[in-house]
């Protein structure tokens, strides 16, 4: 069933994250990273971040809030059982450390149907407490048949 | 860039589900994904895509070297399968590389990602 392109537009409240150290140390792990970076906090003292610092991918943690939400989005009404991730798009800016309070902006961009597909994208923007983007995320589903 | 491998273990969706809060049941329930047709459960992609921006950044060598990826997903990756991830310089300007990337399982016969792009600014 074709997904209604009312939604077009459409932004869910902010989604606000704080980035906790043993979280950053359980995501590096669970990506198979062992960069004393993300995991050592003598030598993340050491480097030129000064204290224990995020992977990229990490983003998933702190601005998938909104996608959540558009997911189990009652209106929109995507039938999760059919629903798979086709594309992921990502533009890294500053680097998220340990401590840092991110706030994550989010708004439908597109929805469209391709060969009996539904394809819908939500794109966010995710800043820091000093204002600077860490990150902005297209993220594309696809609801099968 | 040098091509790393990622062995998938079988409770890996399990381990990147906590990590993440990714917990839809297509990735933790082998029953459920059977019976949506997905053959078993399968693990997120968003962890697929880690390990390809693991790829370019130990490349870069620096988690700030990642600039932007883009990925498309293939085809899903299942438990006990191993993720390789390569990647080919396509572009440079300045210090800014782009790199076209690719990851496969099952001894490179199926793509799981694919028309997928990095760039990276080495530090």
């Amino acid at each position: 069933m074709a997904i209604d392109t009312k939604f077009l537009g459409k932004k869910y409240p902010i989604h606000t994250y704080e980035v906790g150290k043993e979280k950053i140390r359980e995501f590096a792990r669970a990506i198979g990273d062992s960069n004393p970076l993300f995991l050592d906090d003598e030598k993340a003292k050491a480097s030129k971040y000064g204290i224990i610092v995020a992977p990229p991918m990490f983003v998933v943690v702190y601005s998938a809030g909104p996608v959540g939400q558009m997911l189990m989005d009652g209106d929109l009404a995507l039938n999760l059982m059919m629903l798979v991730h086709g594309e992921q798009e990502f533009e890294f800016g500053e680097v998220v450390k340990s401590g840092d309070i991110i706030t994550t902006e989010s708004e439908i961009v597109e929805i469209f149907e391709k060969k009996g597909k539904s394809f819908i994208t939500m794109a966010t923007t995710s800043k820091n407490q000093h204002g600077e983007t860490t990150v902005k995320g297209r993220w594309t589903f696809i609801v099968r048949g | 860039m040098p091509v790393e491998k990622n062995p998938v273990g079988k409770y890996q969706p399990i381990y990147y589900a906590g990590a993440s809060g990714d917990f839809n049941l297509i990735h933790i329930d082998p029953e459920f994904g059977k019976m949506v047709g997905l053959g078993g459960n399968i693990l997120q992609g968003l962890c697929t895509m880690s390990f390809a921006a693991k790829a370019v950044w130990n490349y870069g060598g620096d988690p700030a070297s990642l600039k932007k990826l883009k990925v498309r997903f293939a085809s899903p990756v299942k438990p006990l399968d191993t993720v390789v991830v390569s990647g080919k310089v396509v572009a440079k300007e300045g210090d800014l590389v782009t790199i076209n990337l690719v990851a496969t399982t099952k001894k490179g016969e199926v793509e799981v990602l694919n028309n997928s792009v990095a760039e990276m600014r080495k530090v």
